[in-house]
């Protein structure tokens, strides 16, 4: 899991992930509603941010905007100094499996596929080798404690171990950072604590951005950085307590 | 892991809907398959029964194309043992049967019935055309014929003869006088169309000089090939041998004279055609519900996919290979079940009702045609690509917050 992060084109003092006055309206039968309005946030290389705010806030839409899943009604994204909303479907896709890692609240794994595959599957789009895949899958698998579930289909796993195997996923193909949208909410306490140590464990070894979108105390107690959403507006932003 | 096997193990997953379907793919193709080999099965023995008739090649005076004859042989090949001789001496040749053909009056007693007549030389016409076994009554001509004549049992039925029974034929020779001469019922014939039952008479080519009074010419000679010869070439050498022996001559070529042959050809396609397009809508219909509802349930999948970095083309590709997949399958049972079927069908001893025109029906009898076969593999995974291609395009362009919240 050790790599350096200097893959790519990002600079160790450009940020990551900028974005500007970011606006995304959502239609609610007639009406229109603000999800955000006007949102701007820098992402540095190996922060480890927590987006906190309460339901309805913004968390998921502002992360799914900065991990260019949506596309904003306003305002800009640049990833390492690239507009987001310039690039193409097809570049935005290139973007995402090789420069972000994704960890959800229902873990997302591939039901017909094995620990391992679910593992190496960014790596196949990737087009790496096969022997490559198996080894960095594996490496991976270990690193999260999962050593001996490598041919393993999600549904025998539990939730902490599905949750494991999403994260070992999100690190397939060395990402500069992880979006985690509630990574903890579908997991017991002590599982979401193993999770978390893990995490932050991941991100102190790798130098691994990571960005949560999480109402979990545990999670905001954990970053170094935590941003307050209210109402689609950013409230707070500043080093956690 | 590629896009094959992911796309298998989606089948495995989503088992009962890959058996529907499967069942749906492999009918098509069970039915595009025993359709596909009773129709060339149809066609050949439709080929073999017209070339028996006709031969593979005619020649005939080229004035006789464009022009019906106002007198019987008037346009007949004269010196016919010369030009006969020329064609066989082919190496592609098998048969070469002088014909005679002429129209008249037949009496036997009180009844006169008008006929068909044909003038042939016995030995070779029944051995090449298969003619002795149509004969249902006594026997068919021997030697150079006689005066022995073989009737359609049609018109020996309105003349009310049988074999053995004494009969007068009358004609017009080709300076327009009446000719008449007896002859004798050697044999009663079933042609197979009841037209042609009602008025075919054959007898032996001196018989037919004699009451024409025309010896030494004949209306065409109808030549029969060997089994491995090419027709074109066969037709442009005998063509030059009978031009250089003096004939002006057209060689006339199987198809072009079985106007019949290409009709029920046509016929059969026609109808064969829109139930086969009927029965490609029904399982492009049923594959595109089919697929469509496995998009459906996949779509949190898919939108976890699209945001790990897979391009859309990524997504079309995968339900694509996933509908080629379920089409490679369904054919393999398909396969099975058609040679099933065909064991079943050859070994019931089924009689269709006859085709058009011909009054006897034949057993059915399903040929294992590979082509159809792999018309069927190839109508099936086009019909699956296309029908797969709509929901997966749908599925690639999902957005992918929509599809990640989808539940």
């Amino acid at each position: 899991m050790g790599e350096p992060q200097s893959q790519g084109i990002r600079r160790d003092r450009e940020p990551l992930v900028e974005a500007k006055g970011l606006s995304r309206n959502y239609r609610l039968g007639a009406s229109q509603v603000a999800a955000l309005r006007g949102v701007t946030l820098t992402i540095a290389p190996g922060e480890f941010v927590a987006l906190q705010g309460p339901s309805g806030s913004g968390k998921t839409t502002l992360l799914n905007l900065l991990g260019l899943l949506d596309r904003p009604d306003e305002g800009t994204i640049l990833i390492e100094g690239r507009e987001g909303e310039s690039l193409s479907e097809n570049a935005r896709s290139d973007l995402r499996r090789d420069r972000f890692g994704f960890v959800f609240q229902t873990f997302n794994l591939i039901p017909v596929l094995s620990s391992e595959e679910n593992v190496a599957y960014p790596m196949v789009i990737a087009g790496r080798a096969p022997e490559e895949r198996r080894q960095r899958a594996r490496e991976l698998l270990t690193a999260v404690g999962l050593g001996e579930k490598l041919a393993v289909r999600p549904d025998l796993l539990s939730g902490g171990q599905r949750q494991r195997v999403a994260i070992a996923r999100a690190l397939a193909n060395r990402p500069a950072i992880v979006f985690a949208d509630e990574p903890t909410a579908n997991l017991d306490s002590r599982t979401a604590e193993e999770i978390l140590d893990l995490m932050r464990k991941i991100n102190e070894e790798s130098s691994v951005a990571f960005l949560f979108a999480t109402h979990d105390p545990r999670v905001v107690a954990r970053a170094r950085r935590v941003v307050r959403l209210h109402d689609g507006l950013v409230e707070s932003d500043g080093a956690a307590r | 892991m590629s896009s094959l096997s992911l796309a298998w193990r989606n089948l495995v997953r989503q088992r009962r809907r890959t058996i529907l379907m499967g069942t749906v793919v492999a009918f098509g193709f069970a039915a595009f398959a025993l359709a596909g080999g009773f129709i060339a099965q149809s066609f050949e023995g439709l080929r073999e029964g017209t070339i028996q008739t006709v031969g593979q090649l005619q020649a005939v005076d080229r004035r006789s194309v464009d022009r019906a004859e106002e007198r019987t042989l008037e346009f007949g090949l004269k010196e016919s043992s010369r030009a006969r001789s020329a064609v066989a001496k082919d190496p592609a040749v098998s048969a070469v049967l002088p014909r005679i053909e002429f129209v008249g009056l037949a009496v036997a007693g009180a009844k006169s019935v008008p006929y068909l007549g044909v003038g042939v030389d016995p030995d070779p016409e029944g051995k090449a055309t298969g003619a002795r076994d149509l004969v249902v009554s006594g026997k068919y001509l021997s030697g150079d014929g006689g005066d022995g004549v073989v009737l359609g049992t049609g018109l020996a039925s309105a003349l009310q003869v049988k074999p053995g029974d004494g009969l007068t034929l009358m004609a017009t020779t080709p300076d327009g006088s009446l000719n008449a001469v007896d002859a004798v019922v050697a044999g009663l014939a079933d042609v197979r169309i009841k037209e042609l039952n009602d008025r075919y008479l054959a007898c032996g080519i001196g018989l037919a000089a004699r009451l024409l009074q025309s010896p030494e010419t004949v209306t065409k000679l109808v030549v029969f090939l060997r089994r491995d010869a090419d027709e074109n070439r066969a037709a442009a050498r005998i063509g030059s041998e009978l031009k250089a022996a003096g004939y002006d001559v057209v060689i006339r070529h199987w198809k072009e004279l079985a106007v019949f042959y290409g009709q029920v050809k046509l016929l059969y396609i026609g109808i064969f055609g829109f139930v086969g397009a009927v029965l490609v809508v029904i399982v492009i219909l049923s594959a595109a519900i089919v697929m469509t509802m496995a998009v459906s349930e996949r779509t949190r999948e898919i939108g976890t996919l699209r945001a790990l970095g897979t391009r859309p083309a990524g997504i079309l590709r995968m339900f694509l290979v996933e509908g080629i997949a379920l089409a490679a399958v369904g054919c393999v049972a398909g396969m099975v079940l058609a040679l099933a079927i065909r064991a079943v069908l050859n070994a019931s001893g089924i009689i269709l009702p006859p085709p058009p025109g011909a009054t006897h029906g034949m057993p059915i009898n399903v040929r294992f045609y590979p082509l159809a076969y792999a018309a069927g593999l190839l109508a099936m995974i086009a019909t699956m690509v296309v029908a797969s291609y709509f929901p997966a395009r749908r599925a690639s362009r999902v957005s992918i917050v929509e599809a990640l919240a989808h539940i």
